[in-house]
């Protein structure tokens, strides 16, 4: 335990104490504090177990970087939602950025059953088993064990933290925002660049994922003054925006931005009110990416021992935070910038042990400063070694790597391997990079977006020189050391030894197969440590390997985020007509169509759906039944050419049709398959009312609108949504004109003056209706289309006048039967996008002196005629109780060998009350020509019978119920 | 691994949610639902078309507004009149004059933060948004046509049935 509070210095609060606990230890910490420097504080070294070995892990960087301290925080299920159910656990939190707040609850990860005593660590003693890859040649014998033995077993033992299982009951914000330009990062070039674009006038938006700005400052006393005059001097100007606690994550086409601002996190959970999280979706005149570098471990036999960790990381916590990591902390350099921290850490109040550089020609400043500060030197060393398993206790090191082997006690070791500037985001914006040597990273090169790099994320900071290295030379060979490159994932440089000598080239297939660089941390650490050991084990220079893609998000963020305001009620909008109310009040049971909820069926009493089906359906075979068909969609075509138009959507032939009439028209794709229907009605010479399926409504009117706009746009017609317009009331039953006639004026509902399929305009109850004679059930019906906001009206006015007749309210489980019992065919139910015209029994519909439609051309390809094609029939199962399963396969002999040749599928299924017995269609190849035949559908445990009839009509087959 | 979690049931499920007739946003904004008016949806090829079959100015640059007219597209124009007026059908001209008046309706927002309020699901820029103008545009999934009648006064024409959710979402802002 070789952390500890520093008597002084920081930007803590020291007269803030606060309390939390770490896996339910009690520790103290102050306001300001993060829960890594606070835990270090407390002497905390063991922060988490590693991912595959379950290896004892501790802080590696005091940043985002951070890949081993891990954490799940529970804030509780305190709120207006609280009880059973209700919880804020958040796994995977990277510990150095979970702010401190009093009553803060951590626990660590991947441990059984604790974190100083892991039964996991076994994993760790048979390393040998499990390089990187080792699941592509492992788990394969026997296969029965399979499922039964080595997936639970793995699903136990994979991942980090355990997935939350209780309700959310925070909610979330989100905004768009603009700006001329958006500074992303808030260090010193960040913060110069929004002082700089706010003078010019336009709006600015300086975002920083820390809690106050200042960037790598906050850990350099001397800058801090002019860290607190800048950030002063950003609050004057009213044009500039600045977000702390605020991370963009994404950077998406014509500079587009995601980023997520934390606003209650840092708060006890008692003192946090409003939204958890704020989305911002941001789009930029331009971009400036001031992301800034992170440090590079050093690659070396035992560099994963808790207490070792970046150079930075040591730095940060002794000035920003006050907190030593160790008594006698030894440094190992390659780079110019670890020596800057040991005087740093020293003129701090840390003792520091030795600060060990692999190079012989350091800067003479740097090295005359250490040593007048009394610290020891060791040129032209490295270090080989790491004692200690939960905490450094001492280090090995040698000349060279290789030299003779001295000892030096230490309780903390910093690993200062240079600097990576980060440009994820500049990447995410497809920006070219370009290799620089003396960085040995890549650096951002010609943007795509209108975006610039400044500061260190561009490689504009002086941090100093040094070396760029794979591994630290040692006197072992590469695949017997273990020496961490990606911690999080647990991928060690022989691991990338392993994928070269085992055939990878690329950066690519290397990356996939050790896994380096996949873990959430995206390879912050361990890329090009990665990089450069490929290099070395292919004999080839960097810049020839490649590097991998970025992705977002740069940080892990949560759904809730994400979601926005997509959360419980405004989750998605649910659409109701507004006859949906009287529904309800009737104790409707509703379903789900599309982004509609829909009356499925009355039950009364205690009826089941079942009961509820069958009274509905007998009621509007025998009297008349009311259902809300306002969901259908409706386009109303106006225009001069809008009958030729139609001509060359539908199949149907349309000019003829006269003013008055109806007609039911089939929509093809240019693949000539089904993919929309409905009766349609000619209202004037230029005036169409169209209707679609419900689920069929926006996309049908956007293929119209495709066609007109790009194929035909010297028609002078155009189409205009109106599903919201009208609602509509289907009166169905032989009793229908009974119960409209009272209500309805100006029309004459006579069978000689209102055919079937025709359309009249009067009005109703008072208000203008449109009124088909139209019938999806087989009996006499009328549609009654009146504008919406008077739709409850006229379904209460209907249903009172109807209660005389034994009017029933029917939804659409009982539509669904009744159609089926007269074989009309329900789009995207009864067909999949894959039937023609023919196949569905509907060569009818298709007008054959037609010149051209949509589909026309399609439909004469050789394929489509063919023999062998699916076709939709009807099913009567041999036992006429049994009901069928929508979606069942159909086969000829139950008894061959599986795989079986299967025919087709049961497409709809109910059990008809009118004929007291079950009915079915199905598509099945060759389906007409099965006329008789007995095909089988196979079930879990069974099979049944049924005969196919090639019509699929099954109830009143002269349609002599309509003419009446 | 596999055993049943039990979430808790929701105070106010999607189904809930109703259209209300005035509110207050968590930005301080006033919501008010408008009455019923007469809205047609207008087609033809150029504004003088249009506006020989109306009788009425018709506005030519999309995003103008005029008397109540609205240029939505090149050959597209919505008409938000008084209750009750009537618009010649134009029948066998090439022209398109349809009654939408009963497909939506329009939720005014009126207040300091009515621009944030927007903002908060509508990808424009709102700051930059003429007084005087509209366009049709989304409310994150929703489609909308957003009217801007004065610096804090927005006027947003949504279909009816996605109108609660849209009041909703409006009211869940949050002061930035």
């Amino acid at each position: 335990m070789s952390g500890y509070r520093l008597p002084a210095g920081g930007r803590i609060d020291r007269a803030a104490p606060l309390d939390f606990t770490f896996d339910g230890r009690a520790h103290r910490g102050f306001a300001g504090d993060s829960l890594a420097s606070a835990l270090v504080a407390s002497g905390q070294m063991l922060f988490g177990r590693s991912f595959k070995y379950h290896r004892p892990r501790g802080i590696l960087g005091m940043g985002t970087e951070e890949p081993n301290a891990l954490v799940t925080v529970d804030r509780g299920g305190e709120g207006p939602n609280c009880g059973q159910g209700w919880g804020r656990r958040t796994p995977n939190l990277r510990a150095p950025s979970v702010a401190l707040y009093q009553g803060l609850a951590a626990q660590s990860q991947n441990r059984f059953p604790s974190l100083t005593f892991d039964l996991g660590a076994v994993n760790d003693r048979l390393g040998a088993f499990f390089p990187a890859g080792f699941y592509n040649k492992t788990f394969m014998w026997p296969r029965s064990a399979w499922e039964k033995l080595y997936e639970p077993a793995i699903r136990r033992m994979a991942g980090l933290g355990e997935s939350p299982t209780t309700r959310d009951p925070d909610h979330y914000d989100a905004t768009y925002a603009h700006c001329e330009v958006l500074v992303v990062g808030g260090g010193l070039a960040g913060i110069d660049a929004a002082l700089e674009a706010a003078a010019g006038g336009g709006r600015v938006i300086l975002i920083d994922e820390q809690d106050e700005l200042g960037g790598g400052a906050l850990a350099d006393q001397a800058l801090w003054g002019e860290v607190a005059d800048k950030t002063m001097a950003l609050r004057r100007p009213r044009n500039v925006t600045v977000l702390t606690r605020t991370t963009a994550f994404g950077y998406y086409h014509q500079n587009f931005v995601g980023a997520v601002e934390q606003l209650t996190d840092h708060l006890a959970p008692a003192q946090a009110q409003g939204a958890r999280e704020r989305l911002w979706r941001i789009r930029a005149g331009e971009v400036v990416l001031a992301q800034g570098a992170i440090e590079r471990p050093l690659v070396f036999d035992g560099n994963d021992v808790p207490g070792v960790m970046l150079s930075s990381a040591g730095r940060v916590l002794a000035v920003r935070y006050g907190v030593a990591v160790g008594r006698a902390v030894a440094v190992m350099a390659v780079h110019d910038s670890g020596w800057r921290d040991a005087l740093a850490l020293k003129a701090a109040g840390v003792g520091i042990a030795a600060v060990i550089d692999l190079r012989t020609d350091v800067a003479p400043d740097l090295v005359s400063a250490a040593r007048a500060a009394g610290i020891a030197v060791h040129l032209g060393h490295a270090v080989t070694g790491v004692s200690g398993r939960h905490g450094v206790s001492g280090i090995t090191f040698a000349a060279n790597g290789t030299g003779h082997a001295q000892q030096l006690a230490a309780d903390a070791l910093l690993m200062a391997g240079g600097w990576t500037p980060t440009v994820h985001l500049w990447s995410h914006a497809k920006g070219s990079l370009r290799w620089d040597d003396a960085w040995g990273a890549y650096l951002p090169d010609k943007a795509q977006e209108n975006c610039r790099a400044v500061g260190a994320g561009a490689g504009a900071w002086d941090l100093g020189a040094g070396l760029a290295l794979g591994t630290l030379p040692g006197p072992k060979p590469i695949w017997q050391t273990k020496a961490f490159v990606d911690f999080q994932n647990d991928v060690k440089a022989r691991d990338i030894d392993l994928a070269v000598r085992e055939g990878m080239r690329s950066i690519e297939h290397i990356k996939r197969y050790t896994t380096n660089g996949m873990a959430t941390d995206q390879g912050k650490t361990s890329n090009l440590n990665g990089l450069q050991i490929a290099s070395g084990s292919l004999s080839r220079p960097v810049t020839d390997i490649g590097l991998t893609t970025f992705r977002p998000p740069y940080t892990p963020q949560t759904f809730g985020a994400l979601m926005g305001h997509h959360k419980d009620a405004l989750f998605q909008p649910i659409r109701k007509t507004v006859i949906d109310g009287w529904a309800d009040d009737h104790s409707a049971v509703f379903e789900n169509v599309a982004q509609w909820r829909r009356a499925r069926y009355f039950p009364q009493g205690g009826e089941d759906m079942h009961a509820a089906v069958a009274r509905e359906c007998l009621a509007v075979r025998e009297r008349v039944g009311m259902f809300d068909a306002s969901t259908l969609g409706k386009i109303e075509v106006v225009g001069p050419d809008a009958a030729e138009f139609l001509n060359r959507m539908y199949t149907n032939p349309w000019k003829a049709l006269a003013p008055g009439r109806c007609r039911y028209g089939l929509l093809l794709r240019e693949d000539g398959f089904i993919t929309d229907d409905g009766v349609s009605a000619r209202l004037a010479p230029d005036r169409f009312h169209l209707t679609t399926t419900t689920g069929g409504a926006a996309r049908v009117l956007a293929m119209m609108e495709d066609y007109l706009q790009t194929e035909w746009s010297d028609l002078d017609v155009w189409l205009t949504s109106t599903t919201e317009q009208w609602a509509v009331i289907a009166v169905q039953g032989p009793l229908a004109r009974e119960v409209i006639a009272p209500l309805v004026e100006g029309i004459d509902l006579s069978r000689e003056a209102f055919p079937h399929m025709a359309i009249r305009e009067g009005t109703i109850c008072g208000v203008p209706t449109r009124l088909f004679r139209v019938s999806f059930t087989g009996e006499l019906g009328f549609e009654v289309n009146v504008p919406a906001q008077h739709g409850r009206m006229v379904w209460e006015a209907i249903h009172a006048a109807g209660q005389a007749h034994g009017i029933v309210p029917y939804g659409t489980e009982t539509m669904h039967v009744l159609r089926a019992e007269k074989g009309y065919v329900i789009v995207g139910q009864d067909t999949d996008g894959t039937l023609t015209p023919d196949d569905a029994g509907m060569a009818w519909a298709v007008g054959t002196k037609k010149p051209d439609f949509v589909g026309k051309r399609s439909l004469a390809r050789p394929d489509m005629t063919a023999p062998g094609r699916k076709q939709l029939v009807g099913l009567l199962t041999v036992d006429p109780q049994e009901v069928l399963e929508e979606g069942a396969q159909i086969v000829a002999d139950p008894d061959q060998p599986v795989p079986m040749t299967m025919l087709g599928h049961v497409t709809s299924s109910y059990h008809s009350a009118a004929l007291g017995r079950s009915i079915a269609m199905a598509v099945i190849a060759d389906g007409r020509a099965r006329d008789g035949q007995v095909i089988h559908v196979p079930m879990p445990g069974r099979s049944i019978r049924a005969r196919v009839v090639a019509s699929t009509v099954f109830y009143d087959q002269e349609g002599s119920r309509l003419d009446v | 691994m596999s055993e049943a979690i039990a979430i808790p049931a929701l105070a106010v499920a999607g189904t809930d949610l109703a259209l209300e007739t005035h509110a207050v946003t968590g930005t301080g904004v006033t919501l008010v639902l408008e009455e019923p008016a007469s809205r047609w949806s207008l087609r033809a090829r150029s504004a003088d078309a249009l506006a020989a079959v109306i009788g009425r100015g018709v506005p030519a640059r999309i995003g103008d507004t005029l008397d109540g007219v609205a240029c939505l597209g090149p050959d597209e124009w919505l008409a938000d009149l008084p209750a009750g007026t009537v618009l010649p059908d134009g029948a066998g001209l090439p022209v398109s004059v349809v009654d939408v008046s009963s497909r939506g309706v329009v939720i005014r927002l009126e207040g300091a933060g009515a621009v944030h309020t927007l903002a908060s699901g509508c990808p424009l820029d709102l700051e930059r948004f003429a007084v005087g103008r509209a366009t049709r545009t989304v409310f994150e999934t929703v489609e909308v046509i957003v009217w801007r009648e004065a610096a804090d006064r927005f006027r947003v024409f949504v279909w009816r049935s996605f109108a609660p959710w849209l009041w909703h979402a409006l009211k869940a802002v949050e002061r930035g």
